[in-house]
């Protein structure tokens, strides 16, 4: 049994995010970024300190380093008995903020933190992108 | 501003039902029982209750009919496992500001009838959901990975915080361990959940009932009860902690909530004779020792399985078995220990003289993975 292909904007409040799931179709990699702090964000926000203003989807350099991870072996869910065991990691992205994804082309054994990483955008419908992560030089 | 004279309180009335896993009553049930349970112990009748904190995640609209109870007031406060403490927060304002003389709060939750398909494991929490994060225990093993890399913290290390509170649970009555010892190489076979937490890390959801009735400690020398004080308190959120990046390195946003209780009661950590740390999984408590100083960071570890936590410890933890060996009652389970302790009824496990409990809750999620309220309660036993 296969995962149900879920739109990332039923899991959020509203459509904030809108840009950014719609340049994941696009295969762009965009950040939030206050012009008033020079800061970055995932998701959409208020800067803590700028609030509102200046803020923009800009695009990001979709690279980073793995900060922290998991092997998921337990199904939490029916739809996810094929996936286990899977990786869930939190990328900590070069402009500073955390993403959550998988990482793919890497077995799960050589996962670790501090591994580099870069985006790769896996079409899982026509109207789903999801951006996941690769090892840094495993892709061609 | 005038002095809040008002605002040195107690609780006078603490009420727990049956706690376990399918105990076949129903939410309203389980909070009414465990109000009837508090009442008696107060030597209170349900006229004197008109303050009314529902704490079991919903505004508690169907609540006070089903009790017989007729409050000034009925709030719903939704903090996930720090609603107990913010609670007691709440209450305190109230008596302080004098909108009310007798606060009921009220918790009773069958997770068991819930009907999720998953149970509280496998809740979602937004986008993270949609990479197979899903429940708490993938977000404290976020937790747990981060903090072995940095510190070298071990499994061995976790599996020590479950047997320390195995061996609590063993000898104490009603609780899930009671009875059922298990050892470090159960712990160590125990199978993986979210790698590193296996499944002896990890806390199961019951269904049970907790009443807690507060009021000033001025009314509280006329009742019959046992009352226990509240002698500090305090709040941090780890949102904070997203900001600066250091979500993952803390477990939660304890500098403020900590600075603030132990400020108010005007005690250091030294003072602390038990403490009750919100355990939903091992790494939870080895990461608040830490925080909260009763060693240094990194030393969480080490600290437990040098049997620190235990009974002849420096500073006994969880002394009824905690969320991961006793029951789960979001938030009240750390609560009602330190209440039992600093009450002389902790049974086989009490802590010699206790006089100071430190108790902790955290939860409600702050819109991203792994980052929650955090509420301290430093209680002090008598008046």
């Amino acid at each position: 049994m296969s995962a149900p292909i879920r739109h990332p904007l039923d899991l959020a409040p509203d459509d904030l995010d809108r840009p950014f799931w719609e340049a994941c179709q696009r295969h762009e990699f965009l950040l939030q970024r206050s012009s008033v702090t020079g800061r970055y964000h995932w998701p959409a926000v208020c800067d803590p300190e700028s609030g509102r203003d200046g803020m923009e989807w800009v695009p990001a350099s979709g690279r980073g380093t793995v900060h922290t991870f998991s092997i998921i072996h337990q199904v939490f869910r029916p739809e996810l008995v094929d996936r286990v065991p899977y990786n869930v990691v939190v990328v900590e992205l070069e402009e500073g903020p955390f993403f959550h994804s998988n990482v793919v082309d890497c077995p799960n054994e050589e996962i670790h933190i501090g591994m580099p990483v870069e985006v790769v955008f896996d079409d899982v419908s026509d109207e789903v992108t999801l951006p996941l992560f690769r090892p840094v030089g495993s892709g061609g | 501003m005038a002095e809040l004279t008002n605002s040195r309180c107690a609780i006078v009335g603490v009420g727990v039902t049956q706690q376990g896993r399918g105990i076949g009553i129903g939410n309203r049930e389980l909070r009414r029982q465990a109000l009837d349970l508090a009442l008696d112990d107060a030597g209170l009748r349900r006229p004197d209750i008109d303050g009314y904190i529902a704490c079991h995640g919903t505004p508690g609209f169907e609540d006070l009919r089903y009790l017989g109870l007729a409050p000034h007031f009925s709030w719903g406060l939704a903090s996930g496992g720090a609603t107990a403490i913010s609670a007691l927060i709440a209450a305190r304002g109230v008596l302080a500001l004098e909108q009310a003389s007798y606060v009921a709060l009220c918790y009773g939750l069958a997770p068991s009838s819930l009907q999720l398909p998953a149970g509280i494991g496998g809740y979602g929490y937004g986008y993270p959901e949609l990479f197979g994060m899903v429940g708490p225990s993938t977000s404290h093993a976020l937790h747990a990975q981060r903090h072995m890399h940095l510190y070298g913290t071990t499994s061995e290390q976790l599996g020590a915080v479950a047997v320390t509170q195995r061996a609590y649970a063993v000898e104490r009555p009603g609780t899930l361990g009671c009875g059922k010892p298990f050892t470090l190489d159960d712990h160590q076979r125990s199978r993986m959940i979210c790698d590193p937490l296996r499944l002896l890390d990890c806390c199961r959801d019951t269904d049970g009932g907790v009443c807690l009735i507060v009021t000033t400690a001025e009314r509280a020398r006329d009742l019959r009860g046992q009352p226990v004080r509240m002698l500090g308190t305090g709040t941090g959120h780890s949102i904070r902690n997203w900001y600066d990046k250091s979500v993952y390195a803390h477990h939660d946003d304890i500098a403020p909530a900590k600075e603030r209780a132990f400020a108010e009661a005007g005690i250091g950590i030294d003072a602390v004779d038990v403490a009750a740390l919100y355990d939903p999984f091992t790494i939870s408590v080895i990461m608040q020792l830490e925080d909260y100083g009763f060693c240094a960071p990194g030393e969480g570890g080490p600290f437990v399985a040098a049997g620190e936590t235990g009974p002849n410890g420096r500073i006994p933890t969880n002394t009824g078995g905690g969320q991961l060996s006793g029951y789960y009652a979001t938030g009240f389970t750390a609560l009602v220990e330190a209440l039992l302790q600093l009450r002389g009824q902790g049974g086989a496990t009490q802590v010699p003289g206790a006089e100071v409990g430190l108790v902790s809750g955290h939860g409600g999620n702050g819109g991203v993975q792994n980052t929650w309220a955090h509420a301290t309660a430093l209680l002090g036993a008598g008046l």
